[in-house]
């Protein structure tokens, strides 16, 4: 029972039955057979050659990651497993879904501090945690918006109220901000406004806010300017040091590597 | 309610002059009137095109072809005003973004759609602020993207959809005094087209749909002829300037890959127009079939403009150089 998947989908385009593929992102099941549910290129995830799952077809949202030219040719697949794919280059990064969810890595830029909670405003949605392990933003495909500038831009203390209202708005909760000794956190000494901090979401929250935790080695801060405005670099996991003056500021650093 | 606002034109629009000598026979204005020049099942050719407006996260741009005695007219011209006009849209999406702080909770995307014409839009001038018959527009094509959105996949999120009509379909012919007819048909041409050019920016914007829908409309015309024994007739994609009188008419939004139906429009009494006996189904059940037809043709197109979109976003970009 071979078929042929087409190369591109657009939404409402059957792609394969039930009975042979998963559906995965960007794909809905309907009468038994999987159909795309946005227009781009068709994926073909095989399954682990023994195990008892099917392949799972979805549909790319990102445009592809550079340098990697080959991942949208036309798929002929048998039903079930297919080995030799399994040996291909690894994989680009493809992302499907733009929004936070629970358990997502996200980069976000600091808006306020205040006594108990720090509100930030979500710049990126990385899209899974081993690859955030030393982030390096131009390796991540992101889905409208080139990565480099938003941080580049994000860290500039003269743009903030930019697009705020467009982003969305998440909270760092005082207990959330590291695992020990939660009650001794000062947010003035964790986070300033205009840190880019990198943050796992715990929960979708209320009507207006996500709930962000850095309660990790590698989450905290990763970005931040001194008060004299240059960049500065960590030392510890609770202190950066400005590059030019030398001046030492308290923040919950993620661990750089 | 008054715009204070902005310098605003004439509240009742301004005509071209007509000049005595356009009007000296009445030959002239009956040959003025636009004829159909298409067969009754045949479509205008139409016009789509997405991802025209960078800032958006989709859009779409949609053009009827015009009318034949347009052409005629332009070609060799007898009077200043145009016999007929032909859509054209403008249709962006943004988002999925953040609710607004006022609103509450909701696991679903929350849609809304803005539908305004242009002031220059139709032969009388629209205002800056939407009046009701755009506001009812925008209700109906929430009514037909809401049925195709897979909703629950973006939590918390809102998407705006915005159609600027930038000229609109004419209600009757100019000539005609403006209460021959009874209803404003040009406006169920409008929301069909409004449906199709959402639905390309919806997927040009990548929101999870069930399927690319499409809008039709057809129409049930009484004949031209003064033939007493001429029975009305099912037209696709009617014109409304082309037709002296309109019986009934009938947008519908139509996913050809489901088979399904999100919105029907139905104007005027189809239960009263005897169709001839080629037709063996009644006035209403016609009408239908007819405006599911006529939505089968523009999905053709949609499908194609989609595609083209796909491509665009997904093949043609060498090096990431392409994402600024």
């Amino acid at each position: 029972m071979a078929s042929t998947l087409p190369a591109l989908a657009i939404p409402g385009q059957r792609l394969g039955p039930v009975a042979s593929y998963s559906a995965g992102p960007g794909t809905h099941v309907q009468q038994s057979n999987v159909y795309a549910s946005i227009a781009g290129p068709v994926v073909v995830d095989p399954a682990q050659p023994g195990s008892k799952a099917k392949a799972t077809l979805s549909v790319s949202r990102s445009i592809r990651a550079p340098g990697t030219g080959n991942v949208v040719k036309p798929v002929t697949t048998s039903a079930g497993a297919k080995p030799a794919a399994t040996s291909a280059p690894p994989k680009p990064k493809l992302k499907y879904n733009t929004l936070p969810t629970v358990d997502s890595v996200v980069l976000a830029r600091v808006t306020r501090v205040q006594k108990r909670q720090a509100t930030v405003s979500i710049l990126v949605v990385l899209d899974d945690p081993a690859s955030t392990q030393g982030v390096n933003p131009s390796q991540t495909a992101s889905d409208n918006d080139n990565i480099e500038a938003i941080l580049s831009s994000a860290a500039n203390p003269e743009n903030h109220s930019s697009s705020d209202e467009l982003r969305f708005q998440a909270l760092i909760r005082k207990e959330d901000v590291r695992a020990v000794e939660k009650d001794r956190v000062v947010m003035d000494e964790m986070f300033r406004v205009g840190d880019i901090v990198r943050g796992t979401v715990i929960s979708l929250g209320d009507q207006s806010f996500y709930y962000l935790t850095t309660a990790r080695n590698d989450l905290g801060v990763v970005m931040a300017r001194s008060e004299a405005g240059n960049m500065m670099f960590p030392v510890s996991w609770k202190e950066m040091r400005d590059s030019a003056t030398g001046q030492a500021e308290l923040r919950k650093v993620a661990r750089p590597f | 309610m008054t715009d204070r606002r902005r310098i605003n034109g004439p509240p009742s629009g301004t005509r071209p002059a007509v000049f005595a000598a356009s009007l000296n026979s009445a030959s002239n204005i009956a040959t003025g009137r636009p004829q159909r020049q298409r067969q009754p099942n045949e479509l205008r050719k139409i016009f789509l095109k997405t991802g025209l407006i960078p800032s958006a996260s989709g859009s779409s741009y949609l053009e009827y072809e015009p009318s034949a005695s347009l052409a005629a007219a332009r070609s060799s011209p007898k009077c200043l005003i145009p016999p007929s006009s032909a859509l054209k849209l403008a249709c962006t999406v943004h988002g999925p973004k953040p609710l607004p702080r006022s609103a509450t909770f909701s696991p679903n995307l929350v849609l809304t759609t803005h539908v305004k014409y242009a002031p220059f839009a139709a032969r009388k001038r629209k205002g800056h602020i939407r009046d009701a018959s755009e506001r009812d527009l925008g209700v109906h094509l929430e009514t037909a993207l809401r049925g195709v959105i897979v909703a629950e996949r973006w939590p918390k999120s809102g998407l705006d959809i915005t159609i600027t009509i930038l000229e609109a379909e004419d209600d009757r012919w100019w000539g005609d005094a403006p209460d021959s007819h009874d209803a404003p048909w040009g406006i169920m041409n409008v929301l069909a087209g409004c449906i199709t050019a959402a639905s390309a920016a919806i997927s040009d914007a990548r929101i999870d749909c069930l399927d690319l829908i499409a809008g039709g409309v057809a129409a049930i015309v009484a004949d031209e002829s003064e033939d007493v024994e001429a029975k009305p007739k099912l037209m696709l994609d009617t014109d409304p300037a082309e037709h002296r009188v309109i019986l009934s008419a009938c947008v519908v939004a139509y996913m050809p890959a489901r088979d399904e139906i999100t919105e029907i429009w139905l104007k005027g009494d189809s239960s009263k127009a005897l169709l001839g006996t080629d037709y063996k189904r009644s006035g209403h059940e016609a009408l239908l079939d007819g405006a599911v037809d006529a939505a089968r043709g523009a999905h053709s197109v949609l499908a194609e403009a989609v595609r083209e979109s796909a491509v665009r976003f997904a093949g043609l970009a060498p090096g990431g150089g392409v994402m600024q």
